[in-house]
Protein backbone atom coordinates (compact mmCIF):
# COMPACT_ATOMS: atom_id res chain seq x y z
CA UNK A 1 0.00 0.00 0.00
CA UNK A 2 1.31 3.78 -0.90
CA UNK A 3 0.16 6.76 1.20
CA UNK A 4 0.45 10.57 0.72
CA UNK A 5 0.88 12.98 3.40
CA UNK A 6 1.37 11.57 6.20
CA UNK A 7 3.92 12.25 8.62
CA UNK A 8 7.32 10.31 7.85
CA UNK A 9 9.99 8.79 10.58
CA UNK A 10 13.24 9.73 10.58
CA UNK A 11 15.12 6.76 9.22
CA UNK A 12 19.03 8.34 9.28
CA UNK A 13 18.74 7.97 13.16
CA UNK A 14 22.13 6.20 14.33
CA UNK A 15 19.72 3.89 17.02
CA UNK A 16 16.86 3.42 14.60
CA UNK A 17 17.78 3.42 11.36
CA UNK A 18 18.23 0.08 11.25
CA UNK A 19 14.07 -0.45 11.82
CA UNK A 20 13.36 1.15 8.80
CA UNK A 21 16.10 0.14 6.79
CA UNK A 22 14.77 -3.51 7.28
CA UNK A 23 11.46 -2.43 6.90
CA UNK A 24 11.77 -1.29 3.51
CA UNK A 25 13.26 -4.73 2.81
CA UNK A 26 9.79 -6.25 3.79
CA UNK A 27 11.37 -7.18 7.46
CA UNK A 28 10.28 -6.78 10.98
CA UNK A 29 12.96 -6.52 13.04
CA UNK A 30 14.43 -5.72 16.66
CA UNK A 31 17.34 -4.79 18.26
CA UNK A 32 19.18 -7.33 20.45
CA UNK A 33 22.60 -7.31 22.40
CA UNK A 34 24.75 -10.43 20.22
CA UNK A 35 26.59 -10.97 23.38
CA UNK A 36 24.02 -12.06 25.79
CA UNK A 37 20.76 -11.64 23.28
CA UNK A 38 18.88 -9.14 25.13
CA UNK A 39 16.25 -7.41 23.70
CA UNK A 40 17.62 -3.62 23.71
CA UNK A 41 13.51 -2.01 22.62
CA UNK A 42 13.11 0.90 21.19
CA UNK A 43 16.28 0.12 19.67
CA UNK A 44 19.49 1.73 21.71
CA UNK A 45 22.93 0.70 20.63
CA UNK A 46 24.77 -0.10 24.27
CA UNK A 47 23.23 -3.25 26.77
CA UNK A 48 23.59 -2.36 30.15
CA UNK A 49 22.79 -6.28 30.81
CA UNK A 50 26.28 -7.65 29.96
CA UNK A 51 27.96 -4.20 28.91
CA UNK A 52 28.27 -5.09 25.33
CA UNK A 53 28.01 -2.68 22.46
CA UNK A 54 28.19 -5.72 19.82
CA UNK A 55 23.92 -5.22 18.82
CA UNK A 56 22.11 -5.24 16.05
CA UNK A 57 18.59 -5.94 14.24
CA UNK A 58 17.31 -9.35 13.72
CA UNK A 59 13.93 -10.60 12.38
CA UNK A 60 10.87 -11.68 14.00
CA UNK A 61 8.08 -13.10 12.94
CA UNK A 62 5.39 -10.60 11.49
CA UNK A 63 2.74 -11.49 13.82
CA UNK A 64 1.53 -9.65 16.53
CA UNK A 65 -1.25 -9.12 18.87
CA UNK A 66 -3.82 -6.48 20.01
CA UNK A 67 -2.62 -4.99 23.56
CA UNK A 68 -4.81 -1.62 23.40
CA UNK A 69 -6.15 0.85 21.13
CA UNK A 70 -7.94 4.14 20.96
CA UNK A 71 -10.24 5.32 18.11
CA UNK A 72 -8.99 8.93 17.51
CA UNK A 73 -12.57 11.34 16.72
CA UNK A 74 -10.68 14.24 17.99
CA UNK A 75 -8.74 15.91 14.65
CA UNK A 76 -5.05 17.24 15.61
CA UNK A 77 -3.36 16.56 12.24
CA UNK A 78 -4.48 17.85 9.06
CA UNK A 79 -2.91 14.14 7.46
CA UNK A 80 -4.64 12.29 10.01
CA UNK A 81 -8.32 12.82 9.59
CA UNK A 82 -10.53 11.56 11.74
CA UNK A 83 -11.85 9.02 13.00
CA UNK A 84 -9.21 6.36 12.48
CA UNK A 85 -7.50 3.97 15.37
CA UNK A 86 -4.34 3.60 16.86
CA UNK A 87 -3.68 0.26 17.95
CA UNK A 88 -0.96 -0.88 20.36
CA UNK A 89 0.61 -4.53 20.00
CA UNK A 90 2.82 -7.07 21.08
CA UNK A 91 4.57 -8.81 18.93
CA UNK A 92 3.96 -12.73 18.55
CA UNK A 93 8.17 -14.12 19.04
CA UNK A 94 8.63 -11.44 21.68
CA UNK A 95 5.95 -10.05 23.83
CA UNK A 96 8.08 -7.75 25.29
CA UNK A 97 8.68 -5.68 22.36
CA UNK A 98 5.24 -3.34 21.36
CA UNK A 99 5.18 -1.28 18.61
CA UNK A 100 1.89 1.04 17.34
CA UNK A 101 0.08 0.78 14.27
CA UNK A 102 -2.27 3.42 12.58
CA UNK A 103 -5.48 1.27 10.95
CA UNK A 104 -8.02 3.32 9.30
CA UNK A 105 -11.47 3.78 10.75
CA UNK A 106 -13.02 2.22 13.67
CA UNK A 107 -12.41 -1.61 13.05
CA UNK A 108 -13.60 -3.91 15.35
CA UNK A 109 -10.86 -4.88 17.82
CA UNK A 110 -10.57 -7.32 20.41
CA UNK A 111 -7.31 -7.85 22.75
CA UNK A 112 -4.97 -10.80 22.04
CA UNK A 113 -6.51 -10.11 18.33
CA UNK A 114 -4.20 -11.44 15.75
CA UNK A 115 -2.17 -9.22 13.73
CA UNK A 116 0.04 -9.54 10.43
CA UNK A 117 2.66 -7.01 9.02
CA UNK A 118 1.97 -4.71 6.31
CA UNK A 119 4.74 -2.60 4.92
CA UNK A 120 3.05 0.68 3.77
CA UNK A 121 5.24 2.90 1.51
CA UNK A 122 4.95 6.55 2.14
CA UNK A 123 5.06 9.40 -0.41
CA UNK A 124 9.12 9.94 0.03
CA UNK A 125 9.47 6.15 -0.31
CA UNK A 126 9.83 5.26 3.32
CA UNK A 127 8.59 2.36 5.15
CA UNK A 128 6.53 1.95 7.55
CA UNK A 129 5.60 -1.51 9.85
CA UNK A 130 1.46 -1.38 9.78
CA UNK A 131 -0.50 -4.07 11.46
CA UNK A 132 -3.62 -5.26 10.37
CA UNK A 133 -6.21 -7.80 11.48
CA UNK A 134 -5.34 -11.62 10.67
CA UNK A 135 -7.63 -13.38 7.95
CA UNK A 136 -8.87 -11.76 4.89
CA UNK A 137 -6.02 -10.47 2.42
CA UNK A 138 -3.45 -12.14 4.18
CA UNK A 139 -1.17 -12.18 1.38
CA UNK A 140 -2.79 -8.47 -0.30
CA UNK A 141 0.15 -6.77 1.50
CA UNK B 1 13.93 1.50 51.26
CA UNK B 2 17.22 3.74 52.82
CA UNK B 3 16.44 7.27 53.30
CA UNK B 4 19.91 8.66 52.22
CA UNK B 5 19.96 11.66 55.09
CA UNK B 6 16.24 13.23 54.30
CA UNK B 7 15.85 16.17 56.81
CA UNK B 8 11.92 15.78 56.99
CA UNK B 9 10.32 19.56 57.60
CA UNK B 10 13.83 21.12 57.66
CA UNK B 11 12.36 23.45 54.94
CA UNK B 12 8.97 24.90 54.22
CA UNK B 13 6.39 27.16 51.80
CA UNK B 14 6.19 30.30 53.33
CA UNK B 15 4.33 31.90 50.19
CA UNK B 16 1.99 31.36 47.45
CA UNK B 17 0.97 33.15 44.45
CA UNK B 18 -1.45 32.40 41.17
CA UNK B 19 -2.72 34.71 38.32
CA UNK B 20 -5.88 34.53 37.25
CA UNK B 21 -6.65 31.06 35.41
CA UNK B 22 -8.36 32.22 31.72
CA UNK B 23 -8.35 31.22 27.99
CA UNK B 24 -6.57 34.32 26.92
CA UNK B 25 -4.34 35.93 29.10
CA UNK B 26 -3.61 39.37 26.96
CA UNK B 27 -0.22 39.10 28.60
CA UNK B 28 3.29 37.51 28.07
CA UNK B 29 4.43 33.99 30.01
CA UNK B 30 7.27 36.63 31.68
CA UNK B 31 4.04 38.81 32.47
CA UNK B 32 2.30 35.79 34.30
CA UNK B 33 5.49 34.88 35.83
CA UNK B 34 6.33 37.83 37.55
CA UNK B 35 2.20 38.42 38.85
CA UNK B 36 2.55 34.98 40.95
CA UNK B 37 5.92 35.16 41.97
CA UNK B 38 5.15 39.11 43.41
CA UNK B 39 1.81 37.16 45.07
CA UNK B 40 3.76 34.75 46.65
CA UNK B 41 6.27 37.14 48.10
CA UNK B 42 3.44 39.36 49.07
CA UNK B 43 2.08 36.43 50.96
CA UNK B 44 5.63 35.44 52.57
CA UNK B 45 6.17 39.12 53.58
CA UNK B 46 9.07 38.94 51.73
CA UNK B 47 10.94 41.41 49.01
CA UNK B 48 11.63 40.47 45.76
CA UNK B 49 15.29 41.87 46.57
CA UNK B 50 15.79 38.88 48.84
CA UNK B 51 14.88 36.23 46.61
CA UNK B 52 18.74 34.58 45.71
CA UNK B 53 17.37 31.29 44.10
CA UNK B 54 14.91 30.42 41.01
CA UNK B 55 13.84 26.85 39.99
CA UNK B 56 11.65 26.81 36.76
CA UNK B 57 10.59 23.98 35.06
CA UNK B 58 12.13 23.16 31.38
CA UNK B 59 9.16 23.78 29.19
CA UNK B 60 8.67 27.07 30.90
CA UNK B 61 9.31 30.09 28.06
CA UNK B 62 10.85 32.29 30.84
CA UNK B 63 14.38 31.57 32.41
CA UNK B 64 15.82 31.97 35.49
CA UNK B 65 17.74 35.78 34.48
CA UNK B 66 14.49 36.47 32.89
CA UNK B 67 12.40 36.41 35.73
CA UNK B 68 15.83 37.78 37.91
CA UNK B 69 16.12 40.52 35.54
CA UNK B 70 11.95 41.43 35.65
CA UNK B 71 12.09 41.23 39.00
CA UNK B 72 14.87 43.42 40.15
CA UNK B 73 16.80 40.18 41.89
CA UNK B 74 19.75 41.47 42.40
CA UNK B 75 21.83 38.83 43.88
CA UNK B 76 20.71 35.73 42.29
CA UNK B 77 23.34 32.76 43.47
CA UNK B 78 21.67 29.83 42.64
CA UNK B 79 18.96 28.44 39.93
CA UNK B 80 18.08 24.73 38.49
CA UNK B 81 15.41 23.19 36.25
CA UNK B 82 13.17 20.16 37.03
CA UNK B 83 11.44 18.19 33.94
CA UNK B 84 10.11 17.20 31.37
CA UNK B 85 6.91 19.23 31.89
CA UNK B 86 4.58 18.48 34.54
CA UNK B 87 6.95 16.17 36.23
CA UNK B 88 8.33 19.09 37.68
CA UNK B 89 6.47 21.08 40.44
CA UNK B 90 7.29 18.70 43.43
CA UNK B 91 10.57 18.16 41.93
CA UNK B 92 11.47 21.54 41.60
CA UNK B 93 10.78 22.34 45.55
CA UNK B 94 12.68 19.31 46.36
CA UNK B 95 15.57 21.05 44.55
CA UNK B 96 14.76 24.20 46.21
CA UNK B 97 15.27 22.32 49.04
CA UNK B 98 18.59 20.82 47.88
CA UNK B 99 19.59 24.44 47.53
CA UNK B 100 18.95 25.84 50.80
CA UNK B 101 20.29 23.01 53.22
CA UNK B 102 23.33 22.69 50.96
CA UNK B 103 23.76 26.41 51.48
CA UNK B 104 23.42 27.30 47.70
CA UNK B 105 20.62 30.02 48.46
CA UNK B 106 18.51 30.78 51.65
CA UNK B 107 15.08 32.12 49.93
CA UNK B 108 14.05 30.18 46.37
CA UNK B 109 11.58 31.03 44.35
CA UNK B 110 9.18 27.93 42.49
CA UNK B 111 7.22 29.02 39.51
CA UNK B 112 5.53 28.05 36.63
CA UNK B 113 4.01 30.02 33.96
CA UNK B 114 2.24 29.28 30.82
CA UNK B 115 -0.35 30.69 27.92
CA UNK B 116 -1.46 26.89 27.42
CA UNK B 117 -4.82 28.01 25.72
CA UNK B 118 -3.94 31.50 24.24
CA UNK B 119 -0.05 30.41 23.41
CA UNK B 120 1.61 26.87 22.77
CA UNK B 121 -1.46 24.13 23.51
CA UNK B 122 -0.27 21.05 24.91
CA UNK B 123 -3.56 18.92 23.74
CA UNK B 124 -2.38 19.95 20.19
CA UNK B 125 0.03 17.79 18.02
CA UNK B 126 3.57 18.39 18.85
CA UNK B 127 5.48 21.38 16.95
CA UNK B 128 7.76 18.83 15.22
CA UNK B 129 4.27 17.01 13.28
CA UNK B 130 4.37 20.70 11.54
CA UNK B 131 7.77 18.38 9.57
CA UNK B 132 7.25 16.06 6.93
CA UNK B 133 10.23 13.71 8.71
CA UNK B 134 9.74 13.04 12.74
CA UNK B 135 11.63 11.87 15.18
CA UNK B 136 15.26 10.79 15.52
CA UNK B 137 17.87 12.55 17.57
CA UNK B 138 16.78 10.62 21.28
CA UNK B 139 13.24 11.84 20.49
CA UNK B 140 12.12 8.07 19.38
CA UNK B 141 9.14 9.70 18.06
CA UNK B 142 9.39 7.90 14.43
CA UNK B 143 8.24 4.91 15.94
CA UNK B 144 4.76 6.73 16.79
CA UNK B 145 4.12 10.00 14.88
CA UNK B 146 4.16 8.18 11.71
CA UNK B 147 0.79 6.55 13.17
CA UNK B 148 -0.99 8.91 14.21
CA UNK B 149 0.01 8.88 17.36
CA UNK B 150 0.31 12.30 18.04
CA UNK B 151 -1.18 13.57 21.46
CA UNK B 152 -0.77 12.91 25.29
CA UNK B 153 -4.34 12.52 25.21
CA UNK B 154 -4.37 9.90 22.99
CA UNK B 155 -1.23 8.07 24.58
CA UNK B 156 -3.55 8.05 27.90
CA UNK B 157 -6.85 6.62 26.00
CA UNK B 158 -4.33 3.46 25.45
CA UNK B 159 -3.82 3.25 28.79
CA UNK B 160 -7.29 3.44 29.65
CA UNK B 161 -8.65 1.01 27.12
CA UNK B 162 -5.78 -1.71 28.82
CA UNK B 163 -7.22 -0.52 32.18
CA UNK B 164 -10.60 -1.37 31.07
CA UNK B 165 -8.90 -4.87 29.42
CA UNK B 166 -6.98 -5.50 32.70
CA UNK B 167 -9.48 -4.56 35.24
CA UNK B 168 -13.03 -3.95 33.22
CA UNK B 169 -13.17 -0.03 34.38
CA UNK B 170 -16.02 1.48 33.06
CA UNK B 171 -16.22 5.04 31.76
CA UNK B 172 -18.38 5.88 34.39
CA UNK B 173 -16.05 5.86 36.93
CA UNK B 174 -13.94 7.85 35.11
CA UNK B 175 -16.74 10.07 34.98
CA UNK B 176 -16.87 10.15 38.81
CA UNK B 177 -13.32 11.86 38.80
CA UNK B 178 -14.51 14.07 36.19
CA UNK B 179 -17.66 14.77 38.26
CA UNK B 180 -15.82 15.48 41.58
CA UNK B 181 -13.35 17.88 40.56
CA UNK B 182 -16.18 19.91 38.89
CA UNK B 183 -17.95 20.19 42.33
CA UNK B 184 -15.21 21.00 44.08
CA UNK B 185 -14.73 23.77 41.29
CA UNK B 186 -17.81 25.23 42.27
CA UNK B 187 -16.69 26.49 45.37
CA UNK B 188 -14.03 28.04 43.67
CA UNK B 189 -14.53 31.22 42.30
CA UNK B 190 -11.05 31.04 40.58
CA UNK B 191 -11.68 27.79 39.21
CA UNK B 192 -12.37 28.75 35.24
CA UNK B 193 -15.53 25.90 35.21
CA UNK B 194 -16.99 27.80 38.60
CA UNK B 195 -20.99 28.18 37.59
CA UNK B 196 -20.72 25.57 34.96
CA UNK B 197 -21.40 22.00 37.42
CA UNK B 198 -20.93 18.63 35.47
CA UNK B 199 -23.63 15.35 35.78
CA UNK B 200 -22.55 11.83 35.19
CA UNK B 201 -25.42 12.47 32.16
CA UNK B 202 -23.51 15.71 30.80
CA UNK B 203 -19.68 13.23 30.84
CA UNK B 204 -21.34 10.57 29.16
CA UNK B 205 -22.85 12.57 26.39
CA UNK B 206 -20.12 13.98 25.30
CA UNK B 207 -18.29 13.82 22.28
CA UNK B 208 -15.47 11.21 22.61
CA UNK B 209 -12.21 12.42 21.15
CA UNK B 210 -9.95 9.47 21.55
CA UNK B 211 -11.71 6.34 22.77
CA UNK B 212 -12.16 5.31 26.18
CA UNK B 213 -11.55 9.04 26.69
CA UNK B 214 -14.06 11.99 26.39
CA UNK B 215 -14.57 15.87 26.50
CA UNK B 216 -14.36 16.00 30.12
CA UNK B 217 -11.87 13.50 30.54
CA UNK B 218 -9.31 16.22 29.29
CA UNK B 219 -7.70 18.85 31.87
CA UNK B 220 -8.02 22.85 30.94
CA UNK B 221 -5.63 24.21 28.66
CA UNK B 222 -4.87 27.65 30.46
CA UNK B 223 -2.95 31.01 30.40
CA UNK B 224 -2.01 31.28 33.78
CA UNK B 225 1.07 31.37 36.42
CA UNK B 226 1.65 29.85 39.86
CA UNK B 227 4.45 30.16 42.10
CA UNK B 228 5.61 29.54 45.92
CA UNK B 229 8.27 30.26 48.05
CA UNK B 230 10.48 27.69 49.58
CA UNK B 231 13.26 28.37 52.73
CA UNK B 232 14.37 27.16 55.60
CA UNK B 233 11.41 26.64 57.99
CA UNK B 234 12.70 28.77 60.93
CA UNK B 235 12.96 31.60 58.28
CA UNK B 236 9.37 30.67 57.44
CA UNK B 237 8.05 30.96 60.67
CA UNK B 238 8.94 34.25 60.92
CA UNK B 239 6.93 35.33 58.00
CA UNK B 240 3.93 36.63 57.25
CA UNK B 241 2.54 33.36 55.63
CA UNK B 242 3.94 31.27 58.36
CA UNK B 243 5.45 27.73 58.01
CA UNK B 244 3.98 24.90 55.75
CA UNK B 245 6.67 22.13 56.40
CA UNK B 246 8.13 20.12 53.24
CA UNK B 247 7.48 16.74 55.14
CA UNK B 248 9.24 14.84 52.42
CA UNK B 249 9.96 15.27 48.21
CA UNK B 250 10.56 12.25 46.17
CA UNK B 251 11.42 11.92 42.69
CA UNK B 252 11.47 8.26 40.86
CA UNK B 253 11.79 6.90 37.91
CA UNK B 254 11.21 3.07 37.17
CA UNK B 255 13.27 0.43 35.89
CA UNK B 256 12.86 0.06 32.26
CA UNK B 257 11.57 3.17 32.66
CA UNK B 258 12.47 4.02 28.73
CA UNK B 259 13.90 6.73 26.51
CA UNK B 260 11.96 10.29 25.38
CA UNK B 261 9.35 12.40 26.78
CA UNK B 262 6.20 10.57 26.47
CA UNK B 263 5.37 7.75 24.08
CA UNK B 264 8.05 5.43 24.50
CA UNK B 265 6.20 4.39 28.14
CA UNK B 266 3.57 2.70 25.73
CA UNK B 267 6.67 0.11 25.92
CA UNK B 268 7.23 -0.30 29.75
CA UNK B 269 6.55 -3.87 31.20
CA UNK B 270 2.93 -2.09 32.31
CA UNK B 271 0.77 0.48 31.01
CA UNK B 272 -1.53 0.32 33.92
CA UNK B 273 0.85 1.65 36.18
CA UNK B 274 2.74 4.68 36.19
CA UNK B 275 6.44 5.97 37.65
CA UNK B 276 4.11 7.22 40.87
CA UNK B 277 4.75 3.64 42.26
CA UNK B 278 8.00 4.32 42.06
CA UNK B 279 7.36 7.79 43.75
CA UNK B 280 5.29 6.12 46.51
CA UNK B 281 7.98 4.21 47.81
CA UNK B 282 10.52 6.93 48.18
CA UNK B 283 7.76 9.53 49.41
CA UNK B 284 6.65 6.53 52.04
CA UNK B 285 9.93 5.81 53.18
CA UNK B 286 11.36 9.49 53.36
CA UNK B 287 8.24 10.76 55.43
CA UNK B 288 7.53 7.84 57.85
CA UNK B 289 3.58 8.41 56.67
CA UNK B 290 1.60 5.96 54.11
CA UNK B 291 -1.80 6.39 52.37
CA UNK B 292 -3.69 6.23 55.36
CA UNK B 293 -2.26 9.30 57.17
CA UNK B 294 -3.09 11.85 54.06
CA UNK B 295 -5.96 14.29 55.01
CA UNK B 296 -6.33 15.59 51.67
CA UNK B 297 -4.27 15.15 48.21
CA UNK B 298 -4.01 17.24 44.58
CA UNK B 299 -3.21 14.39 42.65
CA UNK B 300 -1.99 15.48 38.75
CA UNK B 301 -4.63 15.30 36.58
CA UNK B 302 -3.93 16.15 33.06
CA UNK B 303 -6.83 13.21 32.13
CA UNK B 304 -9.75 11.50 34.70
CA UNK B 305 -7.66 8.04 34.11
CA UNK B 306 -4.15 9.43 35.00
CA UNK B 307 -5.57 10.55 38.76
CA UNK B 308 -6.92 6.61 38.24
CA UNK B 309 -3.54 5.19 37.80
CA UNK B 310 -2.49 7.16 41.05
CA UNK B 311 -4.92 6.22 42.82
CA UNK B 312 -3.50 2.22 42.81
CA UNK B 313 0.49 3.66 42.39
CA UNK B 314 0.17 5.49 45.64
CA UNK B 315 -1.60 2.51 47.50
CA UNK B 316 -4.80 4.82 48.30
CA UNK B 317 -6.73 1.61 46.02
CA UNK B 318 -6.06 -2.14 45.47
CA UNK B 319 -4.05 -2.46 42.08
CA UNK B 320 -7.18 -2.15 39.10
CA UNK B 321 -9.62 -1.27 42.25
CA UNK B 322 -8.95 2.69 41.26
CA UNK B 323 -12.45 3.31 39.67
CA UNK B 324 -14.29 1.70 42.01
CA UNK B 325 -12.36 3.99 44.89
CA UNK B 326 -13.15 7.30 42.84
CA UNK B 327 -16.76 6.37 41.70
CA UNK B 328 -17.95 5.10 45.49
CA UNK B 329 -17.37 8.38 46.59
CA UNK B 330 -13.21 7.55 47.30
CA UNK B 331 -11.92 11.47 46.35
CA UNK B 332 -14.97 13.21 47.56
CA UNK B 333 -14.90 15.19 50.50
CA UNK B 334 -16.52 13.22 52.69
CA UNK B 335 -14.51 10.44 51.20
CA UNK B 336 -10.85 8.87 52.84
CA UNK B 337 -9.13 10.84 49.90
CA UNK B 338 -10.47 14.24 49.46
CA UNK B 339 -8.75 15.04 46.46
CA UNK B 340 -8.38 18.01 43.81
CA UNK B 341 -10.23 20.49 46.33
CA UNK B 342 -9.76 23.58 43.82
CA UNK B 343 -10.96 21.53 41.06
CA UNK B 344 -7.72 20.24 39.65
CA UNK B 345 -6.66 20.55 35.94
CA UNK B 346 -9.83 19.23 35.08
CA UNK B 347 -11.87 22.04 36.52
CA UNK B 348 -9.62 25.19 37.94
CA UNK B 349 -6.91 24.94 34.90
CA UNK B 350 -3.58 23.42 34.19
CA UNK B 351 -1.08 25.29 35.68
CA UNK B 352 1.40 22.15 34.86
CA UNK B 353 0.97 20.86 38.80
CA UNK B 354 1.97 24.16 39.81
CA UNK B 355 -1.46 24.79 41.06
CA UNK B 356 -1.72 21.69 42.93
CA UNK B 357 1.20 23.07 45.16
CA UNK B 358 -0.18 25.69 45.87
CA UNK B 359 -3.69 24.08 46.76
CA UNK B 360 -1.81 21.42 49.13
CA UNK B 361 -0.82 24.86 50.81
CA UNK B 362 -4.08 25.91 51.22
CA UNK B 363 -5.32 22.97 53.09
CA UNK B 364 -2.93 22.89 55.91
CA UNK B 365 -3.19 26.99 56.03
CA UNK B 366 -7.18 25.69 56.21
CA UNK B 367 -8.33 28.85 53.70
CA UNK B 368 -9.28 26.30 50.90
CA UNK B 369 -12.44 26.92 49.44
CA UNK B 370 -12.99 23.04 49.81
CA UNK B 371 -11.21 22.94 53.33
CA UNK B 372 -10.66 19.20 54.59
CA UNK B 373 -11.30 20.09 58.35
CA UNK B 374 -8.12 19.68 60.57
CA UNK B 375 -6.07 19.04 57.43
CA UNK B 376 -2.04 18.39 58.52
CA UNK B 377 -1.32 15.91 55.68
CA UNK B 378 -1.53 17.27 52.47
CA UNK B 379 0.18 15.30 49.32
CA UNK B 380 0.64 16.60 45.77
CA UNK B 381 1.79 14.84 43.25
CA UNK B 382 3.04 15.95 39.62
CA UNK B 383 2.84 13.26 37.03
CA UNK B 384 3.83 11.51 34.17
CA UNK B 385 5.12 10.58 32.08
CA UNK B 386 8.10 9.81 31.62
CA UNK B 387 8.98 9.94 35.81
CA UNK B 388 7.09 11.63 38.57
CA UNK B 389 7.33 13.16 41.55
CA UNK B 390 5.58 13.86 44.67
CA UNK B 391 5.38 16.30 47.85
CA UNK B 392 3.79 16.24 51.43
CA UNK B 393 3.23 19.06 53.42
CA UNK B 394 2.41 19.23 56.79
CA UNK B 395 1.11 21.57 59.55
CA UNK B 396 3.60 23.36 61.87
CA UNK B 397 2.51 22.33 65.26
Amino acid sequence: MTTAGRLAPATSDPDTGGFFAAAARGEVTLRYCAGCGALLHLPRAYCWHCGGWDTGYRAVAPRARVYSWTVVEHQVHPAYPVPYTVALVELADEPAARLVTYLPGKPALYPGQELRARFERLENGTVLVQWRPAGAGDEAG
Amino acid sequence: MKTTGWQPGACAIAGIGTTDFSRDSGRSDLTLAVQAVLAALDDAGLAAAEVDGIVRCDMDLVRHNDLAEALGIRRLSYWGECGPGGVAPCAMVGQAVGAILSGQAATVVVFRALNGRSGRRYGAAPASARQETVGGNVTYDEFFLPHGLLTAGQMFALMAQRHMIEYGSTPEQLGSIAVACRDRAQANPAAQMHGRPLTMEDYLSARMISSPLRLYDYCLETDGAAAVVVTSAGRARDGRGGAVLIQAVAQASLPGTQPGTMFPVLMRDSITSLSSRAVAEVLWARSGLGPADIDVAQLYDCFTITLLLQLEDYGFAKRGEGGAFAADGGIGMDGPLPCNTSGGHLSEGYIHGMNHVVEAVRQIRGTSTAQVPGAEVSLVTSAPPPASSALILTADR
